[in-house]
């Protein structure tokens, strides 16, 4: 091989792929088994979804609820007595300034909740 | 892109990808597919995000070479000195030059830095132009000149 022409020398023995229709076939099962992963994750995806809605939803109404009675029926700390229930009352109406807050807070958590991606195939 | 169309167009670009990766690897066929398969699948994976803003092969030869990097990084291969019985076993079901030739190149592009082995597989191959090189390997124009011509000096004094 002294004083080869190494261009021709390359482009005359290019590697010899032996034919393979079994390649194909194992491509397409693999992509098969990804569709089938897609899909998985989508159902999950989904199902996580609706469990965040949901507690956000629920979360969302019972702090409107609470801050508009907390605002409606506003404690008289005359008439405060002993008991958890009470206890949870005068809290109340001692923050109820402050309820906005977590309510405004979910409602932004809800919003990004039922705006995100609602397909898995985005991220893939 | 729909899984029919995904496959035609790898229908289309299987043996070249195959052949890429064989010189790559050096003649290993089996680590060869096994690498195009994980690109093919790969590719089809993020096919979405495929936008057509380069050739479809293009972009299948830069995951493909991706995924040899992968590959390499993982489980560096043996590597056989060439001098070695085993690396000078030739394949015994054809004893014609043109084995012979090929078991020489490979134990060539064997001995080459990764870079240099896929621009000279790309080049000379593939038919490759320099552009297309540089956005498969994603490096300049120039460095892919640098790499053609030092790689083609190492491979000629190698199979002297």
């Amino acid at each position: 091989m002294k004083n080869m022409d190494i261009d021709s020398f390359l482009r005359d023995n290019k590697p010899q792929v032996k034919e393979d229709p079994a390649f194909l076939l194992e491509v397409q099962q693999k992509m098969r088994a990804v569709e089938g992963i897609k899909t998985e994750v989508d159902r999950q995806r989904r199902h996580g979804r609706i469990a965040v809605i949901t507690a956000l939803t629920a979360g969302l109404i019972c702090g409107i609820i609470v801050t508009l009675l907390a605002y409606l029926y506003p404690i008289d700390p005359e008439s405060v007595s002993e008991g958890v229930i009470s206890s949870i009352r005068t809290f109340i109406g001692t923050w109820k300034h402050f309820l906005l807050v977590p309510v405004i807070g979910c409602a932004i958590a809800l919003w990004f909740a039922i705006d995100s991606p609602k397909s898995a195939s985005s991220r893939f | 892109m729909s899984p029919e169309n995904f496959i035609d167009h790898v229908r289309a670009e299987q043996e070249s990808l195959r052949r890429f990766l064989l010189a790559l690897c050096c003649g290993n066929a089996q680590e060869a597919d096994d690498i195009a398969q994980d690109a093919l699948v790969r590719a089809y994976v993020s096919s979405g995000s495929f936008l057509g803003l380069s050739k479809f092969s293009t972009w299948l030869f830069r995951i493909a070479y991706n995924c040899y990097i992968d590959h390499c990084r993982k489980q560096r291969p043996e590597t056989i000195p060439a001098d070695s019985p085993q690396a000078l076993n030739v394949p015994a079901t054809e004893e014609t030059d043109a084995s012979f030739r090929h078991q020489r190149l490979y134990q060539a592009l064997d001995q080459l830095p990764e870079k240099e082995k896929a621009v000279i597989a790309l080049h000379y191959f593939e038919d490759r132009s320099i552009k297309d090189i540089a956005s498969i390997l994603q490096i300049p124009v120039g460095t892919v000149k640098y790499h053609l011509s030092v790689g083609r000096n190492h491979l000629k004094s190698l199979l002297q």
